[in-house]
């Protein structure tokens, strides 16, 4: 049993955190808020060149073959430095899909151009509907001459303005049809794609519409009707994924918090020395640690392939949504009114905490998860 | 990062299974003699003293071996030992701090239950606060004279022997004038009171006492020093102990749920109702992330690192959690959870029939009142993780201040 982080993935984290913190600065940050593509290439490329973007890729395919605990160290430092771009999307939404569901020539052609840095994807599951399964997708798709003719709306897909594919789930065979995913070129005749804005605006989400949009049958993500299994797969494992982020943010709130108690003095005496406030930053630290367990123990039950992965990811996401939530709002409250500028960086931290919130199961659909869990024992 | 009992661990889990599938006391243990042979049976198996050194008759076990032996023995609700003062507090703190006479006087009759132990740390007007307390004692040539009140002592009409925190310097800061001596408890002067808490139950004391005697060769470490020796006493939380912890509220929400599943409330079952489900969704999560917080204490603790100040997060997460976690309790069961007794069977909190062995869901709600404020306040430890973890400037103090004038 030994919960602490090997020299090699310490090493992985730091050299993450040195990247962003000295390439993705808060005025890169706040430069790609006006910035229709909402990413620097530039920092994309030396991320890809460092291995940032295919670590939890396999050998085989191009990437480093490592794990969700290292995926997550990497996602905890771009919540802490709110680095934007289409990492979680691309790294975790499209690759988690295509490694779960594609075949082996799809995983050879797209997962190593992810790795490479070639290749930006993204995930459309959410549709009018809000479900995290399946069950809420709507879109149809046609045969069609050896084609599929796809027809519906998807919306909130991440970074859709710059993906060059997108996967998209649609039934074949009419409502009752089962759920197939489709990899769709990004030029795809037939295919809108209608910037959404976010609060976060680091964070570029569209809404797409496919009208009689073409996608030959090759791009069917491995077989038919596989779909509802991998996106099980995408949204057990991006909710792991977006604890680690909400996690980074929320600890980089309260590191600046506490900076900022010890150092503001009001009433002649630093601020952090009444107890209102230092309870209060008490509070935050218990929520960011328990944040840290929740996150690095489903990351590592990921790993792990055992019975709690499943259970331990529900955890995650409805704590770490709790937590990130308090501790950033509560970061805004320690600062007062320099919290709630638009100059000070603390809203960004509150406003990805948020963003994530919602995402990849709110806190309601995986605590109603873990009461199933609960109750089947029984 | 493994998050796996090892194989040996895992082992050894089986083994104390077993071990207490045979041995579990089939009935709730009433008389101090009954108590005493079940730590002296523990004892024999290798599960006390677990971490006291083997020159002592410790097992020098792992941290990682006496929190399975103390989760464990929490899964199926087995009686703790009678001594666990002594085993936990006092023993640890002479193996530190005694002299060798000490050691071997005490240390052997802990581990045996031979002796009971105490501790006499309290007192009416010293609580958050330790430091200012007033009992007294006096140097009388060949012994020393104690006067003074204690409150809050956990064995106190049980004890043959007591770990004392008293004043022996008024005219110093009040963390220098203190010593820490061991006082017979079975002598004239010491008066043990039996406290009723707002349970009903009376699982502490108020000790009054009044001349009496300590050996001058009972002083624990130096005079005027006891203050650092009470702040080892008080740091010798056991990372273990969190997930004996989670062992106990994990059964009791796993009871929660089946009774949810009986209880007939506006139509339906409780367990139909999505706002239930969504607090016991939340309950569970809560909960594994304190098996979660344990798993990372002794996983630091395995490698030797004390959690020192960190403790005070895992104090706070799991008193806080009780609390939230029987308000739930109570919310759902509504007026069968006021019950003490004469709920039905499919409805109480425990399921063995023995009201006594089983306390009810409305015993455990009242007693969640408790582990915020015992082994030092939520605010306490929220001082604690403020100063200690996260460097925060110290608060001005009226006592600071007056110790600077001194």
């Amino acid at each position: 049993m030994d919960f602490d982080f090997s020299p090699e993935q310490v090493m992985l984290r730091d050299q993450a955190r040195d990247f962003l913190v000295n390439e993705s600065p808060m005025s890169l940050v706040r430069q790609m808020m006006d910035d229709e593509r909402g990413y620097s290439s530039d920092v994309w490329r030396q991320m890809a060149d460092l291995g940032l973007l295919s670590v939890a890729i396999p050998e085989e395919y191009g990437g480093l073959g490592m794990g969700m605990v290292e995926h997550a160290l990497i996602l905890e430092q771009i919540g802490r430095t709110l680095c934007p771009g289409p990492y979680l999307a691309t790294t975790v939404l499209a690759a988690t899909a295509i490694l779960n569901g594609g075949t082996d020539a799809q995983k050879q052609q797209y997962l190593s151009a992810i790795a490479s840095g070639d290749l930006i994807g993204t995930f459309a599951l959410l549709e009018d509907v809000i479900a995290w399964d399946a069950s809420g997708v709507h879109a149809e798709a046609t045969p069609d001459n050896g084609s599929y003719r796809l027809n519906g709306r998807k919306l909130f897909v991440p970074f859709a303005n710059v993906a060059q594919f997108i996967i998209v789930p649609a039934r074949i065979g009419g409502p009752d049809g089962d759920v197939s995913l489709f990899l769709v070129d990004h030029a795809t005749p037939g295919m809108t794609v209608t910037p959404l804005v976010s609060l976060d605006l680091t964070e570029k989400t569209s809404q797409i519409e496919f009208a009689n949009a073409m996608v030959p049958a090759a791009c069917v993500l491995g077989q038919p009707g596989n779909g509802a299994a991998v996106i099980d797969a995408v949204v057990q494992r991006a909710a792991v994924a977006a604890a680690a982020e909400m996690y980074g943010a929320a600890r980089a709130s309260l590191d600046m918090s506490v900076e900022y108690a010890k150092t503001r003095e009001q009433f002649g005496q630093p601020i952090g020395s009444f107890q209102a406030v230092k309870h209060k930053l008490a509070d935050m630290l218990l929520d960011a640690e328990a944040a840290f367990a929740a996150t690095y123990y489903a990351a590592w039950a990921q790993d792990d392939h055992g019975d709690e992965a499943a259970t331990a990811a529900h955890v995650a996401k409805a704590y770490v949504n709790e937590a990130a939530r308090k501790v950033c709002g509560e970061a805004i409250q320690a600062h007062g009114g320099i919290g709630f500028t638009w100059e000070y960086d603390l809203h960004l931290y509150f406003k990805r905490a948020k963003h994530y919130e919602a995402l990849y199961g709110d806190t309601q659909f995986h605590r109603e998860k873990l009461a199933q869990h609960a109750g089947a024992a029984h | 990062m493994d998050l796996h009992l090892s194989p040996e661990d895992a082992a050894f889990r089986e083994h104390v299974r077993a071990w207490l599938a045979e041995n579990l006391p089939r009935h709730e243990l009433h008389t101090l003699e009954e108590r005493i042979a079940w730590q002296r049976k523990l004892y024999e198996a290798g599960f006390i003293g677990m971490g006291w050194p083997k020159e002592y008759g410790g097992a020098g076990a792992r941290p990682m071996e006496q929190a399975i032996v103390a989760s464990e023995m929490a899964h199926v609700n087995a009686p703790g030992p009678v001594n666990h003062l002594g085993l936990n507090f006092i023993g640890p703190t002479l193996i530190v701090h005694g002299t060798e006479e000490q050691k071997a006087r005490h240390l052997q009759k802990i581990l045996s239950a031979e002796e009971i132990w105490c501790q006499l740390y309290s007192e009416p007007n010293a609580g958050s606060d330790l430091a200012s307390l007033r009992t007294n004692a006096v140097d009388a040539g060949d012994h020393w004279i104690v006067n003074g009140q204690k409150v809050w002592t956990t064995n106190g009409p049980i004890s043959d022997w007591a770990i004392l925190l008293a004043r022996t310097d008024p005219n110093v800061p009040k963390h220098k004038g203190i010593t820490c001596f061991i006082i017979n408890m079975r002598q004239p002067g010491i008066v043990v009171r039996p406290l009723k808490q707002l349970t009903g139950g009376s699982e502490f004391s108020e000790v009054f006492i009044t001349d009496a005697r300590v050996e001058k060769a009972d002083v624990i470490g130096e005079v005027n020093h006891g203050w650092e020796i009470a702040q080892t006493t008080l740091g010798f939380e056991r990372g273990g102990s969190i997930l004996s912890r989670f062992a106990v509220y994990s059964g009791s929400l796993e009871r929660l749920v089946q009774v949810c599943k009986s209880l007939q409330r506006n139509g339906g079952t409780a367990w139909d109702d999505p706002v239930t489900r969504q607090k016991i969704g939340q309950a569970y999560a809560e909960l594994e992330v304190l098996r979660y917080i344990g798993l990372r204490i002794l996983s630091g603790m395995e490698k030797g690192h004390n959690p020192g100040p960190e403790s005070a997060v895992a104090k706070l997460y799991y008193s806080e959690f009780d609390k939230r976690y029987h308000e739930l309790v109570m919310s759902i069961l509504g007026p069968y959870g006021t019950l003490l007794i004469g709920a039905p069977a499919e409805l109480e909190k425990g399921m063995g029939g023995d009201a006594e062995s089983d306390p009810s869901w409305a015993h455990d709600f009242l007693w969640s009142r408790a582990p915020t404020i015992f082994a030092g306040t939520s605010e306490i430890q929220k001082n604690i993780i403020g100063d200690r973890v996260l460097g925060l400037p110290k608060e001005v103090r009226a006592d600071r201040l007056k110790a600077k004038a001194q």
